[in-house]
């Protein structure tokens, strides 16, 4: 209810009105949901109590097999090696930074364009407004950040790396990640509008933050929700990844070289690093951590084989990253043709400088080990066949094309994480094999590794011609 | 090295249309070009000159009818017709991180431009846009009147036999639209084909060799 209390002035001597926002609010919720708002709050419950018995049923033993595959003792030292707790420091800063980045177009705070429109024109209080969406991803935020710790703690307890002490630690730790994580998201989303109270003291005044939080920013968050969720569930990833990219501004002055064909398509790829340092510095943090994992899982024999699997990814998402030319040139499949080269050759010259950087990444790290320890010539052969996996599943990632199938939730997901599986289970059975010395199987595989290379390209001409009809 | 036929600029649709489920998009219709004509596609919105240039430009397939370029089939997939053909058939997809000097000098390159002299004719062409001045600009920096000379830039950029523009006048000023009228009277007098869809009377009668009238379905 509204009361008005026109004797009462404020400081600068004008009269003032009394609002009770949370009955306002009681009402706005009662006439927009009804009792549906209330039964949506409690299926967030039911996706919190699911992921809890994920985590129990899959987490536990997946963790305790990551260490139970090799000698603990041995396994323990490695883990708190310098080396390990760089690589640990850079993953919780990659998280942070991600989050950071993810906060500038789509922050923790994202209510409907009704409510936007609607309830947050009115003069209630914007903190407690807005406090709901907040309380969801705070909740969120705290919850997989202690699963997250509980899981890892107890893996490293049942694999006798440490005791009760370690999983509360882990679980204390993880739960302070997750708070700190969602601050900052919330942090990153004030910063996204201009506005005269930006600082870090927001991240523990949370209230002021939403308060911070201008509605045409609020509603271009959400335009950015439904942008990206649309886009990814038609699987126009061009228009998903327009809507996370910022626009480039840097080195104008920069000219692109004129030359051949091949390689002029390459120098474009330089310069369009040149001018975009976040993709450049993404890929470089990204293939520095999985080809540091990668590399450990290979060279190392007390490495358990299933870091190969968890170094993949990163190291596949860090190609990705310098890829912005191959997956351009996939994006202009149907459009009258502006550039005379061939399709292959287009895709090829695009596919230099992502893969020379890679190569960087993972021949660093290589030497970093040959300075330590003796690197087995079976390692760095299979590191090859992991970069050519890696090339594949990039070629066969922006050359997927849409979608023809009906789109359900788990289709569109199998559809996005195809290229990265392939990547990850035939690397992860290279890695077997490699440290198994089953060179035959090995042989065997890399062929496979060589096959999806071919298909993808063939992916490329493929797609080039298809489109038509 | 692949060899690749040059196709002469010769432009035929012969009762070409297209229906999508039951929706017809184009009736039956006839279009003939000679090189060094310009052929006027006119009619109302939704009367199907765009899928009528999709058509020639062999990027869709006629339900009726065929259209050649040169004697062969309009098929964007074959090489040939793709080096004959440049097209401004909607927003050209281009990259975020090359500015509108680069994006030229990409295309004249894998064109086999002559690499010394590649940044003067890129220029050149911007100048001849009036939008020389924006050279070091990235795509998303232009208004939307100067992103349709940049699109008109890269689409003449590029050598070509049949030249296919879908209102090539839109959102520009009257003298933009003069300029754009003396860059295709260039390359129509050079024995270029070009085909058009247009909207400017004006534009029309100073350019057309030959009008076009497309019906529509409904």
């Amino acid at each position: 209810m509204t009361t008005s209390e026109p004797d009462q002035l404020d400081d600068a001597g004008l009269p003032t009105v009394e609002y009770d926002d949370h009955d306002l609010l009681g009402q706005a919720d009662w006439v927009i949901g009804g009792e549906a708002a209330r039964k949506a709050r409690q299926q967030g419950l039911y996706a919190g109590y699911v992921a809890f018995l994920g985590a129990l049923v899959y987490g536990l033993p997946i963790v305790q097999t990551v260490f139970r595959t090799s000698d603990a003792g041995s396994l323990g030292e490695q883990l708190s090696s310098p080396v390990a707790i760089v690589l640990l420091v850079a993953s919780v800063a990659a998280l942070l930074g991600a989050v950071v980045f993810a906060g500038r177009f789509r922050g923790p705070v994202v209510p409907p364009m009704p409510w936007i429109d609607l309830v947050l024109s009115a003069p209630l209080d914007r903190a407690l407004a807005l406090r709901r969406w907040w309380r969801y991803a705070a909740v969120g935020g705290l919850f997989l950040g202690a699963l997250g710790g509980l899981t890892v703690g107890a893996g490293l307890a049942f694999a006798h790396l440490g005791g009760v002490v370690t999983i509360v630690v882990a679980t204390v730790a993880g739960a302070a990640l997750g708070v700190l994580t969602t601050r900052l998201w919330l942090w990153s989303q004030v910063r996204s509008w201009p506005g005269p109270d930006r600082g870090l003291t927001l991240l523990w005044r949370v209230p002021d933050a939403l308060r911070e939080l201008h509605a045409e920013s609020l509603r271009a968050h959400s335009a950015n929700t439904s942008t990206l969720a649309g886009s990814a569930l038609t699987g126009n990833l061009r228009t998903a990844r327009l809507a996370l990219t910022r626009p480039v501004h840097h080195g104008r002055s920069a000219r692109l070289r004129p030359g051949r064909p091949f390689a002029v398509l390459a120098r474009r790829d330089v310069l369009g690093l040149r001018r975009t340092p976040g993709a450049f510095l993404s890929g470089l943090g990204l293939s520095l951590l999985g080809g540091a994992v990668v590399t450990w899982a290979f060279v190392q024999p007390v490495a358990p084989s299933i870091a190969a699997t968890i170094g993949l990814l990163p190291l596949y998402l860090g190609f990705g990253a310098w890829s912005e030319g191959l997956r351009l040139q996939a994006d202009n499949v149907g459009t009258p043709s502006l550039l005379g080269t061939n399709d292959v050759g287009e895709a090829v010259a695009h596919l230099v400088v992502p893969t020379a950087l890679t190569a960087l990444a993972l021949g660093l790290w290589v030497g970093v080990t040959a300075v330590f320890t003796p690197v087995p010539a079976s390692a760095v052969l299979s590191l090859v066949i992991v970069l050519v996996l890696v090339v594949a599943g990039n070629v066969f990632a922006a050359f997927r094309g849409t979608p023809t199938f009906v789109m359900r939730p788990q289709t569109v997901v199998a559809w996005y994480a195809l290229p990265a599986l392939s990547v990850v289970v035939i690397g992860s059975v290279v890695a077997v094999l490699t440290k198994a010395g089953s060179y035959t199987w090995l042989s065997a595989v890399s062929w496979l590794a060589y096959l999806l290379l071919f298909w993808s390209i063939s992916r490329v001409r493929r797609l080039t011609y298809l489109h038509r009809s | 090295m692949a060899a690749v036929a040059v196709l002469s600029g010769e432009v035929r649709a012969e009762g070409v249309g297209k229906t999508i489920d039951e929706t017809t998009l184009l009736l039956p219709t006839d279009v003939s070009a000679d090189p060094g004509e310009c052929v006027v596609l006119r009619g109302p919105n939704g009367s199907g000159k765009t899928t009528l240039l999709r058509i020639i430009g062999g990027l869709l397939v006629p339900t009726t009818g065929t259209a050649t370029i040169g004697g062969r089939e309009a098929d964007e997939r074959d090489r040939a017709v793709r080096a004959a053909v440049a097209a401004l058939l909607g927003a050209p997809t281009t990259y975020r991180d090359l500015t509108l000097i680069d994006h030229l000098v990409l295309i004249d390159s894998t064109w086999g431009g002559e690499p010394g002299s590649s940044d003067e004719r890129s220029l050149a062409l911007l100048d001849r846009l009036g939008i020389a001045h924006l050279d070091d600009r990235f795509p998303h920096e232009l208004s939307s009147g100067q992103e349709q000379l940049f699109r008109l830039a890269l689409t003449f950029s590029r050598p070509a036999t049949v030249v296919l523009l879908d209102e090539p006048e839109q959102r520009l000023d009257t003298t933009k639209r003069e300029v754009v009228a003396e860059l295709i009277r260039e390359r129509t007098s050079g024995g270029t084909t070009v085909v058009m869809a247009c909207h400017d009377p004006d534009l029309t009668a100073s350019l057309a060799s030959r009008v076009v009238d497309v019906v529509p379905a409904r």
